[in-house]
C-alpha cells in the first residue's frame, strides 16, 4: 500500500489518450471541454471473428484470472459438534443445485449459473506447519508456509511460493500494462504474523504484493498512470532506470545468496516499470476518478461502497485490457472486520470463536457473499465481444479455513465462478470430493484456464499435476 | 460450566509451553517443532555463529528523513516511499528479508521524480551538491562533481569510478537533450535515489580473517548503521567524514559518535518511533471500537492516549535519564483534556499534554495502566487477558507463545453463561490441551481486568464483582500499578528490552554468537548503568553484536 494519495503535491500522470495496434483505427476524436480528446473504444464487434468468439487478428480472446478472499471461514452447521461441516454446502451435487442460504446471494444477483462449487477437498498444502489460518491461506499457493522462528520473537510465517494468481501473472503479464493488480477491501487486517496471514498474493516467500484500499489509487494505478508517447522525460528517466539496473547488479556481486536473489527481484521490477513507462496506453475509456477513498464514516467501515468501486474498476480494466491477473482480500486473515452494516459489534475473528455466535457469523458470510455477487455482477454487466467479462474469467474464491471455530483445513468453501472462455464447465457445479482430493487441483484447473500449458502447480506435499477436471468443459 | 466434548485426539504439539527453565533470549522452540520449511536458501545459525549480513530496506521514515536531510522538509513531504512490512515483530526485520515488487519500484520511481523536479525548483536545495559554476549543459566535469558529492551523502559513501561515469553519463544527456545543465542534475537526483544504494541500507562488510568467521562492518557501513538506528536518518557530513578518517574503526570511536548521535533532537524522535512499534500503538487511532460498547471512543481521542504512553517513556529516557524499568510502575503519567476526562481526573491546564499523578485509587502505575496499551489489547467490544498476557510475555519478557494445538475447536462460553472473563476464559486454564500455553498469559491479562476495553476502570462486569488477584509466573499481583513492579523485578525484563532494540536495530532476530555480546549490553544496563537507557545505547552500539556481521552464505 502507498502513501502517495496523502499527498496532494505528488504529480498526476497524463490520462490515457491513445491508441496503438491493428484494431485500432476507429477512433473518434471530440473536444471534452474545449481540449481535443481521443476516445479509444472497447473491443469492437468489428475486430472479433464472424462468432465473436475470437479476434479477427487470430488472437484468443482475453482471459483473466482473479483471487477472491475472505477471512475466517464460514458458520458451522452444529457449534457442538466440530465435525459437522461448514454452513455452505447444498445437499445435492452437480448442476442446477439448489442454493443454500449462503449461496442466495448470488441466486438473487443472477449468477449462481456460473459458480461451481467444490466442496470436501483438503488443503494440503497446510497439513504441513499447522497452525491455524497460516495453513489455510496456503490454498492459494499450494506451497506450505514457512515459518520463521520466533526464538523469543514474535512468529511471523511467509508463503511458501508463488500464489496461483503470481504463476497466472508471470506468463500472462508481458502481455498487458500492468501484470497484475492487488486489491483490498477491509482495512482491518492482521499485519502481525507476516506476510501469510496479511497478503492474498506472493510472488514468492519474500515478495508479498501490497495490496491497494484505497478506490482512488486503484483507480491511479489502473488508468492514469501512463505517460503521454510524447513526453520528453521519458528517455532520460527510462536511462535512468537502466543505471539503477546496473547498480544493482553491480551489488549482487558482493552480496550474499539471499540478497542477489532479492536484487534479481528488484531488477525484474525495474524492468517491468521500464516498460510500464515506455507503454503506450491502450485503448479505453479512462473512467471518472471515484469519490470513494475507504474512510471510515463514524468509524465504520464502507464495505458495500468500497467492494462496489473496486468491482467496477476492475471490470472495467479487464474490458480495456489493462491487466488480467487481479486478487481481492475482501476481508483479512484472523480480520478483526466489524461488520457494522448487519448491526455487528465484534470482530470478525473473535467472532467465529465463540458458538454462541454462530448465527452471527453466518450473517456475515451470507453479506460476505453478496459482496462476492457484486463482484461477479460487474464483470457479467461489462459486456465483451458476444458476451461478457465474466464469461472471459475464472474467480477463484475461498478462505482460510473451513470454520473459524475450528480452523480445520478439510472443507474449505471454495467457489469457482466464471466462464474462463469456455474453458469452465457451464453451468457451474456442485461437486464433492469422495476422497478428500488436493484443493491444488482447483488451483491447476483454474491455471489451465488462462494458461492451458501449465502441468503442475504448488510444491511439497501440496503439489498438483492433476487439474480438476469436473470444473473443466 | 459446560465442556464441549470436540477436542479430537491430540496430536501431539511436542513441546507445549514446558521448558520454561529457557526464557528470554535463548527462546524455547515454540511452533518450530511442527515444521514447514525454513526460508529459503538459508539456514538457521549455528551455535556462535553471527547472523548472515543482509541488505536492509530503508524504513519508510528513514526515507522520508533522508530526503529532509539531503534537502528539506518541505521537499521530503513529496517522498512517498514504499510501506513498511513487519516480520517477527518488527518492520526492521521485514526490511532485512524481504524484496521489492513493482509496486514498491514505481512507488520510488515517482517519489524519486517528485522530489528531483521540488529540488530543481528550489533556491537553495542543490547548494551543498554544486561546487562549480556550469559552464552550458556539457559542463561534465560540473556534473560529474555533482554526482560526487550528491552521491557522498545520498549513498553514504564516496563512489567509485565506475558509479560516477554512470550517473554523470545520465546526466549529460539529459542536459544536452534539454539544452540545460540544470535538467541534467533532475535525472541524476532521480536516478540516483532510485538506485539500491539509496533505497537499501548496504551491509557487507569485510572478513575478518580472524577465525571466527565473522566479518566487520565497513566505517561507511556502520557508520549509517548507527545513524539510522539511533536517530532514523542518514549519517551527517561530520558522522561521514569521521568515518573516512577511521574514527568508527575502533570501539572508544564508536562510543563517542554514538554519545553525540543521542544528543541530536532527532534521536528523542527516533526512539518514539520505535516504541510506538513495539508496544503496538503506530495504529491506535485506526483500530476498530465498538461505539455502543465504548461512545467516548475516537480517534483524536486514541491518538492522546498514544501520545501519553510515549510522553512518560520519553521523559523517563530522555529528560530524566533515570531508571527505564520506571515506565512499568510511574505513578505519575501525561495528560491532555480528552484524556483527563476519559480517566475521570481533573484536567490541570492550561493546555497540551500535563504531569499529573495517576488516576486515585485505580491501582494504575507505569504503562500497563495507560489506556493506550490496554485499548490496543483487547478486542472491539471487550478486554481480552489472553492477549494482554501473550503481550506482555512475548513483547515485554521475550518468552515466544506456540499455537494453538492444530484441530482444537477454540470456542468459550458467551456472557450469559460465564459473566466475567475470568470465568469465559476458565476452559483455558482447565482442560490440559489449552493449559499449557494459556496457564503462561491468561493469569497476567486477568490481574488487569479492573481496566475495560478502553482502559476505564471498572470493579465489576455484567454485574458480578471482580476478582483481580493474580499472578504473573506465579508471582503475585493485582492491577497495574503492582504487575509493574512484579515485571521490574524480572530479570527477563531488562534482557528482553536490549533483545528488542537490537532486533530493531540491526533488522535481525539475534543469532546465538552475537548473544554472547548481548549478555555484556545486558549486564551493562543492570549493573553499570542502573537501568538508564540512553548509556545502554551506547554500549549496544558499541558491542561486537553491533559492529560485526556473520558470513555470507
Amino acid at each position: 500500500m502507498t502513501e502517495r494519495s496523502k499527498n496532494p503535491r505528488h504529480p498526476r500522470k497524463a490520462p490515457i489518450i491513445r491508441s496503438r495496434g491493428l484494431s485500432r483505427r476507429t477512433m473518434l476524436r471530440g473536444a471534452v471541454g474545449g481540449t481535443s480528446v481521443a476516445l479509444g473504444l472497447p473491443l469492437l464487434d468489428i475486430m472479433l471473428n464472424d462468432n465473436g468468439t475470437a479476434l479477427a487478428s487470430g488472437g484468443p480472446m482475453p482471459r483473466r484470472l482473479i483471487t477472491w478472499f475472505w477471512g475466517n471461514g464460514c458458520a458451522i452447521n452444529d457449534p457442538n459438534n466440530g465435525d459437522s461441516g461448514p454452513r455452505f454446502w447444498p445437499a445435492s451435487e452437480g448442476p442446477n443445485y439448489e442454493p443454500t442460504a449462503q449461496l442466495a446471494p448470488l441466486f438473487d444477483a443472477g449468477v449462481i449459473q456460473y459458480c461451481s462449487l467444490l466442496s470436501k477437498f483438503d488443503v494440503k498444502s497446510g497439513s504441513e506447519g499447522r497452525r491455524g489460518h497460516h495453513d489455510g491461506c496456503t490454498f492459494f499457493s499450494g506451497h506450505p508456509f514457512v515459518e520463521l522462528p520466533a526464538d523469543g520473537a514474535n512468529y511471523s510465517s511467509k508463503s511458501g511460493g508463488p500464489t496461483v494468481d503470481q504463476v497466472a501473472a508471470a506468463q500472462l503479464g508481458s502481455q498487458t500494462y500492468l501484470p497484475s493488480i492487488q486489491l483490498q477491501v477491509s482495512k482491518r487486517i492482521v499485519t502481525t504474523e507476516g506476510p501469510t496471514l496479511q497478503y492474498l498474493s506472493h510472488k514468492g516467500p519474500d515478495q508479498p504484493l501490497p495490496q491497494i484500499a484505497n478506490p482512488q489509487q486503484a483507480w491511479d494505478k489502473l488508468f492514469a498512470s501512463f505517460t503521454p508517447d510524447d513526453d520528453p522525460t521519458t528517455p532520460h528517466r527510462l536511462a535512468a532506470l537502466d543505471a539503477v539496473a546496473e547498480d544493482a547488479k553491480a551489488l549482487q556481486q558482493k552480496v550474499g545468496t539471499a540478497d542477489r536473489q532479492r536484487l534479481e527481484a528488484h531488477l525484474a521490477s525495474v524492468a517491468q516499470i521500464r516498460s510500464q513507462i515506455a507503454a503506450t496506453a491502450p485503448e479505453c475509456v479512462q473512467p471518472a476518478q471515484p469519490g470513494e477513498t475507504n474512510a471510515d464514516i463514524d468509524g465504520q467501515e464502507q464495505l458495500i461502497s468500497v467492494n462496489s468501486v473496486m468491482s467496477q474498476l476492475l471490470a472495467l480494466a479487464f474490458s480495456c485490457d489493462i491487466t488480467r491477473v487481479a486478487s481481492v482480500q475482501f476481508t483479512g486473515s484472523v480480520g478483526y472486520t466489524v461488520f457494522n452494516d448487519l448491526g455487528q459489534n465484534l470482530g470478525h475473528h473473535d467472532m467465529t470463536h465463540a458458538g454462541a455466535e454462530n448465527e452471527r457469523v453466518d450473517a456475515a458470510t451470507i453479506y460476505t457473499m453478496a459482496r462476492l455477487a457484486d463482484f461477479l455482477v460487474a464483470l457479467r454487466d461489462m459486456p465483451e465481444g458476444g458476451g461478457n467479462v465474466l464469461d472471459n474469467s475464472c474467480v477463484l474464491v475461498s478462505s482460510d479455513c473451513s470454520t473459524g471455530l475450528t480452523h480445520k483445513t478439510f472443507d474449505q468453501p471454495v467457489i469457482v465462478a466464471g466462464g474462463g472462455g469456455g474453458a469452465l464447465v457451464s453451468p457451474g457445479v456442485h461437486y464433492r470430493s469422495q476422497t478428500g482430493e488436493n484443493s491444488s487441483d482447483i488451483l491447476l484447473a483454474c491455471l489451465q484456464t488462462v494458461c492451458p500449458e501449465a502441468t503442475q502447480i504448488g510444491g511439497g506435499i501440496g503439489l498438483s499435476n492433476t487439474p480438476l477436471t469436473a470444473i473443466l468443459a | 460450566m459446560k465442556l464441549r466434548a470436540l477436542l479430537l485426539v491430540p496430536v501431539l504439539l511436542l513441546g507445549g509451553c514446558q521448558g520454561d527453565d529457557e526464557r528470554g533470549g535463548t527462546g524455547f522452540g515454540g511452533s518450530g517443532e511442527t515444521g514447514g520449511t525454513t526460508g529459503g536458501d538459508e539456514e538457521p545459525p549455528v551455535e556462535g555463529e553471527f547472523a548472515e549480513p543482509h541488505i536492509r530496506i530503508l524504513l519508510a521514515r528513514q526515507y522520508v528523513n533522508a530526503i529532509a536531510e539531503l534537502f528539506d522538509d518541505e521537499i521530503a513531504e513529496l517522498a512517498a516511499p514504499r510501506a513498511d512490512v513487519t516480520l517477527n515483530g518488527f518492520d526492521a526485520i521485514g526490511a532485512g528479508q524481504l524484496s521489492l515488487t513493482d509496486a514498491d519500484i514505481d512507488d520510488y520511481e515517482r517519489s524519486a521524480t517528485a522530489i528531483a523536479a521540488a529540488a530543481l525548483a528550489s533556491p537553495t536545495a542543490l547548494e551543498p551538491y554544486l561546487d562549480c559554476v556550469p559552464s552550458g549543459p556539457d559542463d561534465v566535469d560540473c556534473l560529474s562533481s555533482f554526482v560526487e558529492r550528491f552521491g557522498l551523502r545520498a549513498w553514504r559513501r564516496p563512489l567509485e569510478p565506475m558509479e560516477l561515469g554512470r550517473w554523470t553519463n545520465v546526466g549529460f544527456t539529459a542536459a544536452l537533450d534539454f539544452g540545460e545543465f540544470e535538467r541534467g542534475l533532475e535525472f541524476i537526483i532521480a536516478g540516483m535515489l532510485q538506485s539500491p544504494n539509496f533505497i537499501y541500507q548496504i551491509e557487507v562488510g569485510v572478513e575478518t580473517g580472524d577465525g571466527s568467521g565473522r566479518r566487520k562492518l565497513t566505517s561507511y557501513e556502520l557508520a549509517s548503521r548507527m545513524s539510522l538506528f539511533l536517530t532514523d536518518n542518514i549519517p551527517s557530513a561530520a558522522l561521514l567524514a569521521a568515518a573516512g578518517a577511521g574514527e568508527l574503526d575502533d570501539e572508544a570511536g564508536v562510543r563517542e559518535w554514538a554519545a553525540t548521535l543521542l544528543a541530536d533532537p532527532r534521536a528523542r524522535l527516533a526512539f518514539d518511533e520505535y516504541f510506538e512499534e513495539l508496544l503496538y500503538l503506530r495504529k491506535l487511532a485506526e483500530i476498530a471500537k465498538d461505539p455502543a460498547t465504548y461512545p467516548g471512543w475516537s480517534p483524536y481521542l486514541a491518538e492522546s492516549m498514544k501520545v501519553e504512553t510515549i510522553a512518560l517513556i520519553d521523559d523517563i529516557v530522555w529528560l530524566q535519564d533515570s531508571d527505564f524499568r520506571d515506565i512499568l510502575d510511574a505513578e505519575h503519567t501525561f495528560v491532555n483534556d480528552v484524556l483527563a476526562a476519559h480517566y475521570g481526573v481533573a484536567y490541570p491546564g492550561p493546555a497540551g499534554f500535563q504531569k499529573i499523578p495517576v488516576p486515585p485509587g485505580e491501582k494504575r502505575g507505569g504503562i500497563f495502566g495507560h489506556a493506550s496499551l490496554l485499548s490496543v489489547l483487547a478486542h472491539v467490544s471487550s478486554t481480552s487477558p489472553t492477549i494482554r498476557g501473550k503481550f506482555i510475555q512475548e513483547r515485554m519478557l521475550c518468552f515466544s507463545i506456540p499455537p494453538p494445538p492444530p484441530e482444537v475447536v477454540t470456542d468459550l462460553p458467551s456472557a450469559e453463561e460465564a459473566p466475567t472473563m475470568r470465568d469465559r476464559l476458565e476452559l483455558h486454564l482447565v482442560d490440559p490441551v489449552c493449559a499449557s500455553c494459556h496457564q503462561v498469559m491468561d493469569p497476567a491479562g486477568l490481574g488487569l481486568e479492573n481496566y475495560d476495553g478502553v482502559g476505564r476502570f471498572r470493579t465489576a462486569e455484567n454485574g458480578v464483582t471482580l476478582d483481580t488477584q493474580s499472578e504473573l509466573d506465579d508471582v503475585p499481583f493485582d492491577g497495574a500499578l503492582e504487575l509493574g513492579g512484579v515485571l521490574r523485578d524480572k530479570p527477563e525484563f531488562a534482557r528482553c528490552t536490549v533483545l528488542n532494540l537490537y532486533r530493531h536495530g540491526a533488522g535481525h532476530v539475534e543469532a546465538p554468537g552475537e548473544l554472547a555480546y548481548l549478555d555484556a549490553v545486558e549486564d551493562a544496563f543492570v549493573e553499570d548503568n542502573d537501568y538508564r537507557l540512553r548509556q545502554t545505547l551506547v554500549d549496544l552500539v558499541a558491542s561486537e553484536a553491533f559492529r560485526y556481521v556473520g558470513e555470507q552464505d
